[in-house]
């Protein structure tokens, strides 16, 4: 391969890595029941919900971290971290023009702007910042379809019934450790309800923000589809760059109805720390969706490229007969960046089906581990699943694993699996070279090719911007 | 060849059929003689396929309506097996490779059955190889492929060689072939029409589907049917197949359109 | 001189008890054996030492061939004479190489192997020079658990046909130990045929290094084990070897079956070519984890792994687990599970040519099996393996 082509090529350097200085109140660092009590206390929040999080919390105490995952990296000091970070602003503004305007910089830096004359004209975004969420645009517009769409603060004030209804109905407080550790200290996060029978007239997007060195962002989220409803939702995120590791997370839990879909689209571009592995975000985060009634939806499509530790699973819990989960995974380390993800496809209800794609690149002396399972109980008849998953090699340091766990009791239901491992090769570099085109191009073009199926998922508005962000987290990887 | 008192073998009668609660075939009526040849026209999705399975028994199709009656008895009643074994065969459009089984045991066990439902005499090994050397020569195969998996790694064209030796094998009575002609080049088609052409006589009949006049070069229909939107739309002699040749099929939408179907 | 002698398996036994009572019984909380049936497990643990070989009727001693019969009693050499390409390993030889293979393939403190190591009383070791003539080892050892261990060393460019057939009735148990070292260009073609009545019980360690240009063709079938346990290890210690596992585990009753299986590539252009079939019927679980290591220094390595499962009751259960680690990036490395009953359209096809719906799933089984049934050694056929296990799937 050409040398002027290879890893001395710098990589472009992380684009979202600047500190916003905004005074921020913090509470002091370290984790107790105390700090639970004080953040609910914060946030006035009503007994069941200081309850929820107590009993997290106590049972959280009893877990031990998960070392299943193959992942490494050196003991989180819980007690080191601090568990509620906001910019300091009076209440919750009513209007946007309100919102200190250090903060709309900030948000239209990376690319989103929240202000009347500028947003996005077809998604509603909700922006969290740290701790907070600090602006929700469109609410009123969707408020005239039924659609509740804030931040999940505002819904423990507005609507508690929703929330004590479905909080913990998918994931259970103490489901796993960081789901535990979650329940007890989430500070917001995003709610969405959409009301039987409407179809959400607007993509709706969530923007996570770590701005703080030192603070852990845990946020849940939740989205319910009641019978007959549809949704699209984007999830983004980006945070500085730190010497330091930060720790996010983050429950987000789905609820579809008889006849409901759900589509939940990430794109992840957390600060992955340097060519050393310095620095970066810890990503633990559990996200699950439940298709509790029939003929239900719920599809997850991520795009993976910015941790440092990446341990994600998200999955469908296939209850209602005829229910529909679909997993779609890009997931991109380079350098020194660990990721170990997939979906859990668990079909309980007859006539449930299930597809999997996975893509999993490799560069750097990175690694990537794909994990899933699929699972077929007893009442599952005529039940079906497909699986792909896929690895591409970029270079001879970087590992790629597959774990893909089956489990069937019911003969009547059929599931397929297929992986392959591929790498960029000469020829084929050489060939689209041969027809004029650069190599970085090249690899670009192949890098895409290959993740096609996955980007195809992703609404319009941001497929185009996932394909730019993997060229460039690869730049200078190939050679 | 056309008698109006030879013994009437298949009687369809207001045939509808559903796959996954999708009507496909909408009011068939079919009446097949010993002796005759028929063949089933029409383009991709007008039912063609489906009638044949159906008339095989697939249990993936659901017949909702209607009466298929075999030598005088009902033939929907019977399961796939006993079809075959009282002579309805189907020729597959598309035969399954069954790796793992061998193709000449496949075939033994199938003759046999035949056989005992005819009363004749089970073949045993040995026997059944010199009958199925025998039977290789209709179809100008090899011997080689006795001893590979059912269908494993064929060509499309062996496929159907395969096949239609089945066809020599069970002498069905009432043999439907779905589109046979698919995927073969001329001398391969030439083989199998042969093929057919030497099987057929007084006491049997057979129903060919297709797509293309080309097979009907080869295989003289008595009736030709064409079938659209899981009906016949229209029955004539030989010279409606080449009537279509020449015409295509874009007669069948003003057609359908007049009888408000389409 | 004998291969088979106390001497070089006293500090065996020695560190196997001492290890079996430090590690304990497996448990759920370990991966390996999260799925395991530990009360089995418990159960063939405390079962007596078999004193006496089994009674269980085999057919005629192969013409052209050797037969050895291991019962965990007897030196399986007493009174043998050896025929030319196989000879037995001096004792100095047998207590450098013994354990060494395991080591290797990092199953040497594996419970199994240590449960064998403390329980085994022989060791059947030979060499193997040039073309050896078939060898046919039948382990069948009486009431009781019955230990047996074999190290075969397989010189340049030998070549060896080696059956080994395992049976068992009753409230008894098999632990074996095989420890293969190929050398260059040598080819060995093995196959395992373990059958039981669904009572008896079956722990496999199968460890085989591989130098490059030698040929390791395992062909296993195993059915009938209350529990049951194959663990094959292939280590291609510099690449550049073809290692070839196909493997039939078939379960009816209440019986569970594992088979682990691992191979790891330590040179540049391994292949390996693994099909995994597992038929599962009444309320038994069959379980295939299937781990491929693929290093930095594996590059162009060709490997794979197919597992396919038919799952005949509503009961049944089948658990599959692929396992791929790759670090090196020109290596091609597929690997595909499929889980479902019978072929619907297959079925059809046959009924649809007159054969009951019984019979054509009777002959999609036989299919299913003869795939793999085929490839065992020209040896196996006197042993009748499709009947075997058709059999055992109609009891």
């Amino acid at each position: 391969m050409t040398s002027s082509s290879t890893r001395d090529l710098v990589s472009q350097p992380y684009k979202y890595g600047f500190v916003t200085e905004i005074e921020t109140e913090k509470i002091a660092k370290g984790l107790s029941e105390d700090v639970v009590r004080l953040i609910s206390t914060k946030k006035g929040e009503p007994e069941f919900l200081l309850d929820f999080r107590l009993r997290a919390f106590r049972h959280w105490l009893t877990l031990s971290e998960p070392d299943w995952a193959a992942l490494g990296y050196p003991r989180i000091d819980y007690q080191d971290i601090v568990y509620y970070a906001a910019p300091k602003q009076q209440e919750k503004k009513a209007s946007l023009d309100e919102v200190d305007p250090k903060l709309l910089e900030t948000f239209d830096k990376l690319g989103i702007p929240l202000s009347e004359q500028k947003r996005l004209s077809n998604v509603a975004v909700d922006a969290v910042f740290d701790s907070v969420s600090i602006a929700t645009t469109y609410k009123e517009k969707l408020a005239e379809h039924g659609v509740v769409f804030c931040s999940f603060t505002e819904a423990v004030q507005e609507h508690p019934d929703l929330i004590e209804r479905y909080l913990g109905s998918v994931v259970p407080s103490g489901d796993n450790y960081f789901a535990a550790l979650n329940s007890a200290v989430f500070s917001d996060g995003s709610f969405v309800y959409i009301p039987k029978g409407v179809e959400c007239p607007m993509e709706l997007s969530t923007y996570f923000r770590i701005n703080s060195g030192d603070t852990g962002q845990f946020e849940r989220t939740l989205i319910v589809a009641e019978e007959g409803a549809s949704v699209s939702y984007l999830e983004g995120c980006t945070a500085p760059m730190f010497d330091t590791n930060q720790l996010h997370a983050a429950v987000v839990e789905l609820v579809a109805l008889d006849d409901a879909s759900i589509k939940y689209s990430t794109v992840q571009n957390w600060y992955a720390g340097d060519e050393n592995g310095k620095g970066g975000i810890y990503n633990f985060v559990t996200k699950r969706g439940q298709c509790r009634g029939a003929r239900s939806r719920i599809s997850w499509t991520q795009v993976e490229t910015g941790s440092a530790i990446t341990w994600k699973y998200p999955s469908c819990v296939l209850q209602g007969a005829d229910s529909v989960g679909e997993f779609y995974s890009v997931a991109l380390t380079n350098n020194r960046q660990q990721a170990d993800t997939g979906t859990k496809m668990v079909h309980l209800g007859p006539r449930t089906r299930s597809t999997i794609v996975s893509k999993g690149i490799s560069a750097g002396s990175s690694s990537n581990s794909y994990r899933g399972l699929v699972q077929m109980g007893s009442l599952a008849k005529g039940a079906r699943n497909y699986s792909q998953c896929d690895s591409m090699l970029i270079g001879d340091q970087a590992a790629a694993n597959t774990y893909p766990y089956i489990r069937s009791q019911q003969p009547q239901a059929a599931i397929e699996h297929e992986a392959s491992t591929c790498r960029i090769s000469e020829d084929q570099l050489f060939y689209l070279q041969s027809r004029g085109i650069g190599f970085e191009e090249a690899v670009s073009m192949m890098v895409s090719g290959f993740c096609r199926d996955v980007f195809n998922q992703l609404p319009m508005e941001f497929a185009a911007e996932a394909d730019k962000l993997l060229a460039l987290k690869l730049e200078g990887s190939v050679g | 060849m056309i008698r109006p008192d030879a013994e009437l073998l298949l009687d369809i009668t207001d045939l509808h059929a559903a796959v996954e609660d999708q009507p496909i075939l909408k009011g068939v009526n079919l009446q097949v003689r010993a002796g005759e040849v028929h063949a089933v026209m029409g383009r991709n999705g007008s039912g063609k396929s489906t009638l044949s399975k159906v008339l095989a028994g697939h249990p993936a199709y659901r017949v909702t309506g209607g009466s298929v009656r075999y030598r005088g008895d009902d033939l929907l009643e019977l399961e796939p097996e006993q079809r075959a074994r009282l002579g309805v065969f189907l020729g597959f459009q598309y035969p399954v490779e069954i790796p793992g089984v061998s193709n000449l045991e496949f075939l033994r066990v199938a003759t046999n059955t035949r056989r005992v439902a005819q009363g004749q005499e089970e073949l045993d090994t040995f026997e059944f190889e010199d009958h199925v050397r025998e039977r290789l020569k209709v179809v100008q195969m090899d011997p080689a492929f006795l001893e590979r998996s059912v269908n494993e790694g064929f060509s499309g064209g062996e496929k159907k060689r395969n096949e239609i030796l089945q066809m020599a094998l069970l002498e069905p009575v009432m043999a439907i072939l779905d589109e046979t002609d698919s995927g073969l080049d001329i001398d391969a088609l030439r083989v199998v029409a042969a093929g057919v052409n030497q099987l057929a006589g007084d006491h049997n009949a057979t129903v060919l589907i297709t797509h293309y006049q080309r097979l009907l070069d080869e295989i003289t229909p008595d009736f030709v049917h064409v079938m659209a939107a899981g009906r016949i739309l229209r029955t004539g002699g030989r010279e409606l197949a080449q009537e279509l040749e020449q015409t295509g099929y874009d007669w069948v939408d003003q057609e359908l359109a007049v009888q408000g179907v389409a | 001189m004998t291969g088979s002698t106390m001497a070089p398996l006293a500090p065996v036994q020695q560190r196997g008890r001492q290890a079996l009572e430090r590690l304990g019984l497996p448990n759920r909380g370990q991966e390996d054996w999260r799925l395991t049936n530990l009360k089995r497990l418990e159960t063939l643990a405390r079962l007596p030492l078999a004193k006496a070989p089994s009674d269980i009727p085999l057919p005629l001693a192969p013409d052209a061939g050797l037969r050895l019969v291991l019962d965990g009693v007897h030196d399986p050499l007493d009174g043998v004479s050896l025929p030319n390409g196989l000879s037995p390993l001096p004792t100095a030889e047998l207590q450098q190489a013994l354990g060494h293979t395991l080591d290797r393939c990092g199953c040497a403190e594996a419970w199994p192997v240590e449960l064998n190591h403390a329980s085994s009383q022989h060791v059947l070791a030979l060499r193997v020079r040039g073309e050896a003539p078939p060898l046919e080892l039948v382990m069948a050892g009486g009431a009781g658990l019955t230990s047996t261990r074999v190290l075969l060393l397989v010189e340049e460019k030998a070549t060896l046909e080696l059956l080994q057939v395992c049976l068992s009735e009753g409230a008894s148990a098999q632990s074996h130990v095989l420890e293969v070292h190929l050398g260059q260009e040598a080819q060995l073609r093995h196959g395992l045929l373990a059958a039981a009545d669904g009572e008896a019980s079956f722990l496999a360690h199968l460890a085989v290094e591989q130098e490059p240009r030698s040929s390791y063709q395992l062909t296993s079938v195993v059915q009938g084990w209350s529990l049951g346990r194959i663990e094959p290890r292939v280590l291609q210690v510099d690449g550049q070897a073809l290692t070839k596992l196909q493997g039939l585990a078939v379960t009816d009753g209440e019986q569970q079956l594992a088979t682990h299986s691992s191979v790891r590539f330590d040179g540049p252009e391994g292949e390996l070519d693994q099909m995994q079939k597992c038929l599962a019927a009444g309320r038994s679980h069959v379980i295939f984890n299937g781990a491929i290591q693929v290093p930095r220094q594996a590059q162009r390595t060709n490997a794979a792994q197919l597992s396919r499962n038919l799952l005949l009751s509503e009961r049944a259960r089948v658990d599959t687990k692929p396992e791929l680690e790759i670090v090196a990036d020109d290596v091609r490395c597929a690997h595909g599970a499929t889980v479902s009953q019978l072929q619907e359209d297959e079925l059809f096809y046959l009924r649809s040519r007159g054969i009951s719906a019984t019979d054509a799933a009777a002959l999609l089984l036989r299919g299913a099996c003869l795939d793999v049934i085929n490839q065992l050694p020209g040896l196996a056929d006197r042993w009748q393996p499709l009947n075997r296990v058709m059999q055992g799937l109609s009891r």
